[in-house]
């Protein structure tokens, strides 16, 4: 019995430290998601175009890509960040970014900065929309008030941003085999024998 | 070339599957609840007539209301159900009578519709709707007043029908649709009602919606135009403005009136705001309509899901519709209100 309280207490901690994980900041203060990968054997011009594709194809909805050059590619993008309800939940706000990554020849850098937020209300329709154009820093030291809640915002952002960076580098760790091609199907007739 | 056509294949391959992959939400719920104290310098409950908030010296209840929303690929529903006076007598049909058994249905329901986007640009929604007419809500979550305009208590609440909305760019769209008559369940008109909006976004934090409704409605058969739009202005002060017209044919009435709404953050979490308002309703025959003036001074103190609305009412009407302590007629009526209302 002790043993399983213990290990119940241990588990719950790991959870609550892996919570509470935080933005480091940059040599502007902003808030930045940095990762450094090694991608050995993998030339620089596949990790760009890896990249790309990322951007422009499997993000195209949220990322807008703002500069490319032979080693680096710069977008802009959006993700939403949800309220959770037991197992429910809703859409709470977006956060904007500036995502950069620069590629060498087996290795990759990227990162997510530039972050804001801005608050989502229900409508009229029952729809969650953005109640202003306006974004907030992250870095914003928040007022008494509104102190819990905008520590919500940091721990769901980073986590969105977590999982973003993991699906980044899983793409980029992917190649991109062809897809063999289609063999035709033999067609029988019957008006010649 | 053999090689560079394989290439090629394969990036357009990869491309197609990518962009194929569908978009399914998990199941949203949300909602809110609020909850009111009203003092009448009259001493009268409904003094002042406009939606909501109609008792005197209570701690009264507002609603508490569910919505639920799911997005599966292009098709989406939402159900929205509330409680309370503010969710029931005060804002939406009570039920409907069954023709044969004389039952009542009681009916609770705020939206309850299905959407479906064709493309990125078009989509249909069919069913019962918040009304796309006016600035202000039913949802106390949605307004900055917790007290109502006399614009939002004499135009629509709920619209039944079928629309469909074409989002020419980010900065413009259209809605067309027929509808029922307003604010019922179902139409005792025939769909007898189109309606139309053009929303507008002419530079960064300022939206325009211009909006007709033509059809069954309340009095009668007429058509509304309106007018609402925001502007943040800059990250503290946003201002806001509704106008409408409404005309009932053969000269059976209507109104008209105005409001602005300025707003100005003060602090991390406080906002001070202000309503200023005319409303007239318009003569029918030899009756004149009355008219109204109203100044509502707001303040939003937000924290987390939870905003404290502390306000003053202060209306005038020539006409002396109001009342004072001893019953008398009075041009001027007065509130002081304090109301919490919290969003989940």
């Amino acid at each position: 019995m002790k043993y399983i309280l213990f290990i119940v207490l241990a588990t719950f901690s790991i959870r609550l430290a892996a919570q509470q994980k935080q933005f480091s900041k940059d040599d502007f203060g902003k808030f930045i998601y940095y990762q450094v990968v090694d991608s050995q054997a993998v030339v620089k011009d596949t990790l760009l175009q890896r990249a790309k594709t990322f951007v422009n194809t499997l993000y195209k909805k949220t990322m807008k890509q703002e500069s490319v050059s032979d080693s680096s590619i710069s977008a802009k993008g959006t993700m939403v960040i949800d309220k959770t309800i037991l197992v429910a939940g809703h859409p709470s706000g977006e956060v904007s970014y500036q995502f950069v990554c620069e590629v060498r020849n087996g290795k990759y850098r990227f990162w997510l900065t530039d972050m804001q937020f801005i608050p989502y209300q229900r409508d009229r329709f029952g729809n969650f929309v953005a109640t202003t154009q306006i974004g907030t820093p992250l870095e914003r030291t928040p007022g008494k008030l509104s102190a819990g809640a905008w520590k919500d915002i940091l721990n769901s952002t980073y986590a969105k941003v977590e999982k973003f960076g993991a699906e980044f580098k899983k793409f980029m760790a992917t190649s991109r085999v062809a897809a063999p091609a289609k063999k035709k199907t033999e067609t029988i007739s019957t008006k010649k024998w | 070339m053999k090689k560079l056509l394989t290439a090629i294949f394969a990036m357009a391959s990869t491309t197609c599957a990518l962009a194929q992959e569908t978009t399914t939400s998990p199941l949203e719920i949300s909602g809110s609840v609020d909850t009111y104290f009203k003092y009448d310098f009259a001493k009268k409950p409904n003094n002042i007539t406009t939606s909501f908030a109609s008792d005197h010296n209570s701690v009264s209840l507002g609603m508490i209301d569910i919505a639920l929303k799911k997005k599966t690929g292009k098709a989406s529903f939402v159900g929205e159900l509330s409680f309370g006076p503010r969710g029931q007598s005060q804002s939406i049909p009570n039920g409907s009578v069954d023709p044969v058994t004389g039952d009542v249905s009681s009916f609770h329901i705020q939206n309850l519709y299905v959407n479906y986007d064709f493309t990125d640009k078009f989509s249909m929604t069919a069913g019962y709707m918040g009304t796309f007419i006016g600035y202000e809500v039913i949802s106390p979550v949605g307004n900055f007043n917790y007290s109502t305009s006399y614009l939002f208590t004499n135009g629509p609440f709920q619209n039944a029908g079928i629309k469909a909305t074409y989002k020419f760019s980010d900065k413009v769209s259209l809605m067309a649709g027929v509808f029922n008559d307003w604010n019922t369940y179902s139409a005792t008109r025939g769909v007898s009602a189109v309606g139309g909006q053009l929303m507008v976004a002419p530079v960064e934090g300022w939206t325009a919606y211009l909006n007709v409704l033509s059809g069954a409605g309340a009095g009668g058969y007429g058509t509304i135009e309106d007018l609402t739009t925001s502007y943040q202005v800059t990250e503290k002060f946003k201002l806001g403005l509704n106008a409408a017209n409404y005309d009932i044919d053969n000269d059976g009435g209507g109104y008209a009136g105005a409001a602005l709404y300025p707003q100005y953050a003060v602090a991390d979490g406080v906002v001070l705001g202000l309503r200023g308002e005319y409303f007239k309703y318009k003569n029918v025959g030899a009756v004149q309509g009355l008219k109204y003036t109203a100044v509502t001074f707001t303040a939003n103190i937000k924290s987390g899901g939870l905003t404290f609305i502390p306000e003053v009412r202060l209306d005038h009407s020539g006409d002396k519709p109001f009342f004072k302590e001893s019953g008398a007629a009075a041009p001027n009526a007065g509130q002081f209100s304090l109301a919490a209302v919290y969003a989940f």
